[in-house]
């Protein structure tokens, strides 16, 4: 039903980058996620859809512990990150959030310029030793944003004066440059024109090179178009979780197949 | 007629004039309300409009131009009477004035007619008892020639008045009429009505903005009075501030220098203890706060706002000069003599601006976006490293427009000053030795017996207009950084 490129359709058997055991959050009274377990596979593109406020970008927010700057939130169950518990009071929530990159709905580049944009995560972070090796990791990070050739001669203008599809491709570039193991994309496209749309798409595919890649989406296009896995969200519920082939083709569960047939959402 | 009357008069027709538009409205079309271009009412309103802001405009123009018409034609008979010194110019003019005043008295209560008023040997004697017995003493040296000129006041204002009803009776009469008349189905009245209110909300906003010209006027009037008494030089550059007043003889050295540097030396400290303090409260309240404390905090923090002055000078004056004395004075590095002096008012001023420094700047950085924030804790920053690298420079614009802000409150400060810096103006390093400031000698200048031909006095206008120039310029920087720098988010 999807025009699906099969060479992206070929799962990648990777190893378990993330499990979630048992996952259940609150904001305050709201059960917003309810008994969620899952496995997400290294260096694949999963896709979390599902209709608005069934918690899929809630469940995001607990894998860096975005959640935890709402002060109502609080969450049971846990997340093992290459088989360590994230919320293990052992774990630096700050320090994990440089392992786990995040990109928001809305571009949200610092009112910086170009450059500090991308370096202010490595500075923090104290990855570099000299101004060469920053100027090196900076480098490959806008490269690896697919937006290094559109920007390397405007380094020094700011990062709010560039069009939304160059600052969303630069707000990953400035996730990338923590070297991140896994990368969140909360809704990355959504704010951006279908031209934009495409490019971050090319860049996610390429992504999925090096990092394990989740992907919130309201579009199923586009869930079709990049993930290998898809999870299906039902008000807190994780549905139905599978290939994506299989979950666009052959869902097992009804409210998947209404929901992705249009019936729901 | 008087002018109460007058008023009353207006309203009145004004009132009858709404319902005539209503109701001439209605007739136009027969009842048939949905024929009408516009409601029954705006008809009425309009017709009101019509009816009373031409009469109001008339009347308060007139009410503004004729005295100052029938005191310049005055004036040219006074010339003779005076001796040519201002002082006794002005005196003689309100000596007329009360007179005239009298006179008109004399005729609304006194049962005098308007005729023997204005006759030619009208008796001071009769009319100051007349006067007496209605409870108003004019004084006994009312000469001839006062009474003249008096007699010429009313005779003139009362004419005035005569006219000035006719004018706007007609008016108002004129704009009724002429509104009447276009009152048909077609007429489209809800338009006019915007117009109308559009012209209410414009005289609205132009009379503040005529208000700062007309003290702008005021202070230019006795400045330039002033310079031409004391050089405009000495007073700019002049090192030395000694008025002595006419009494004990011997010239005065008023150079702005010392008071100025008094002011801004007191504003320098207030800034320093404001700033960091309130920058740090705004970052708590905004930041780090939880609802349940900000929404305690904060007004509590305003509270500052609203403690008048004076009882900030009362707490420098009694409990914070004695306790910098103690710290600072002879029994320990003798540093400091007296509880006046620059730092004790400096420190209590700073207190004074934390609340004007933290309020806005809290308000500047809460509308800093949410998601800037997210980003930077996605990339692993911790709360403060999110705050200095990423927050505060985004807002810089709007803390440095609300520090400057707070300078000019500083400049314009006068009770602290009086009663915590001191009165001796001195161009002085040290911080715990007395100083005054430019607000705090405008107030000393203008108490007393004040004789405003001296340039003693007059330089309190100078001074005046110096820190309006002073504070106008703070804040207009104030505006300009803002506006320059502000982050455009969506």
């Amino acid at each position: 039903m999807y025009d699906i490129p099969p060479s992206t359709r070929s799962v990648v058997n990777g190893n378990c980058k993330i499990s979630a055991r048992k996952v259940d959050v609150y904001y305050g009274d709201n059960h917003a996620i309810k008994n969620v377990s899952a496995d997400i596979a290294d260096k694949t593109v999963t896709a979390f859809i599902g209709p608005s406020g069934c918690g899929k970008s809630t469940f995001l927010r607990c894998i860096n512990r975005m959640n935890d700057t709402i002060d109502s939130a609080y969450m049971k169950g846990e997340i093992l990150l290459d088989g360590q518990n994230i919320y293990d009071s052992s774990i630096d929530p700050v320090q994990l959030r440089a392992r786990v990159g995040m990109v928001f709905q809305k571009p949200n580049p610092f009112p910086k310029s170009i450059y500090d944009n991308v370096a202010y995560g490595p500075k923090i972070h104290g990855m570099v030793r000299n101004k060469s090796e920053l100027d090196d990791l900076v480098e490959q990070a806008l490269r690896r944003g697919a937006i290094w050739d559109e920007l390397k001669d405007r380094l020094n203008e700011s990062g709010t004066g560039l069009s939304g599809g160059q600052q969303q491709r630069l707000c990953i570039a400035r996730a990338v440059a923590t070297e991140p193991e896994v990368l969140l994309m909360d809704e990355p496209c959504s704010a951006l024109d279908p031209i934009a749309t495409a490019q971050i798409e090319e860049l996610i595919d390429e992504l999925r090179q090096n990092y394990s890649v989740i992907i919130v989406t309201h579009s199923m296009q586009q869930a079709a178009r990049v993930s290998q896995k898809t999870a299906f969200f039902h008000l807190g519920s994780l549905v139905e979780y599978n290939d994506t082939v299989q979950i666009f083709t052959n869902p097992q569960d009804s409210r998947t197949e209404s929901y992705i047939t249009g019936r729901i959402g | 007629m008087p002018v109460l009357w007058l008023i009353l008069i207006i309203i009145a027709i004004t009132t009858v004039g709404f319902l005539l538009g209503c109701s001439r409205a209605q007739r136009s079309v027969n009842g048939n309300v949905r024929a009408l271009h516009s409601l029954p009412s705006y008809y009425g309103i309009n017709v009101g409009i019509w009816t009373a802001i031409p009469a109001f405009v008339i009347l308060g123009l007139w009410l503004l131009i004729q005295p100052v018409l029938i005191e310049s034609h005055i004036q040219q008979s006074v010339q003779s009477i005076a001796t040519g010194k201002d002082v006794t110019f002005g005196l003689i003019m309100s000596d007329i004035r009360r007179v005239a005043d009298g006179l008109e008295l004399a005729i609304t209560e006194g049962g005098m007619t308007l005729d023997e008023i204005q006759s030619n040997d009208l008796d001071i004697d009769t009319l100051l008892q007349t006067l007496n017995s209605l409870g108003v003493i004019l004084g006994t040296n009312v000469s001839n020639s006062v009474l003249k000129s008096a007699q010429e006041y009313q005779k003139l204002s009362a004419g005035g008045n005569i006219l000035m009803s006719i004018t706007v009776l007609a008016t108002m009469i004129t704009g009724l009429g002429l509104a009447l008349v276009k009152t048909n189905k077609n007429f489209r009245a809800r338009i006019s009505v915007e117009y109308g209110i559009l012209a209410i909300l414009f005289f609205a906003a132009s009379i503040a903005i005529m208000t700062t010209i007309g003290i702008l006027f005021s202070l230019a009037v006795n400045t330039l009075e002033f310079f031409k008494l004391y050089s405009a030089i000495d007073f700019f550059f002049g090192l030395e501030w000694a008025p002595s007043f006419s009494g004990r003889g011997g010239s005065s050295s008023l150079g702005v220098i010392p008071l100025l540097w008094g002011t801004l030396y007191i504003s320098v400290i207030a800034l320093l203890v404001a700033v960091p303090i309130g920058i740090y409260a705004a970052i708590y309240l905004s930041e780090y706060a939880t609802p349940k404390v900000r929404a305690f905090t904060k007004p509590l923090l305003e509270i500052l706002a609203g403690i008048p002055t004076i009882v900030y000078g009362l707490f420098a004056l009694l409990t914070v000069g004695p306790m910098l004395v103690k710290v600072f004075g002879n029994n320990t590095v003798g540093w400091m003599d007296g509880g006046t002096a620059v730092i004790t008012a400096g420190f209590v001023m700073g207190i004074m601006l934390i609340p004007f420094v933290s309020s806005l700047s809290d308000d500047i950085i809460n509308a800093v976006p949410q998601t800037l924030r997210d980003g930077s804790y996605g990339l692993g920053a911790t709360q403060s490293e999110t705050i200095q690298q990423i927050v505060l420079p985004a807002a810089l614009p709007g803390i440095v427009g609300a520090i400057l802000l707070a300078a000019s409150r500083a400049v314009g400060e006068t009770m602290i000053v009086v009663l915590g810096a001191g009165a001796a103006a001195r161009l002085s390093l040290n911080p715990f030795e007395a100083m005054t400031a430019v607000t705090a000698k405008i107030v000393s200048q203008l108490t007393g017996d004040s004789d405003f031909a001296s340039p003693e006095v007059l330089v309190a206008f100078a001074l005046g207009t110096t820190l309006f120039f002073l504070t106008l310029g703070l804040n207009v920087l104030a505006l300009y950084v803002v506006r320059k720098y502000r982050e455009q988010y969506e």
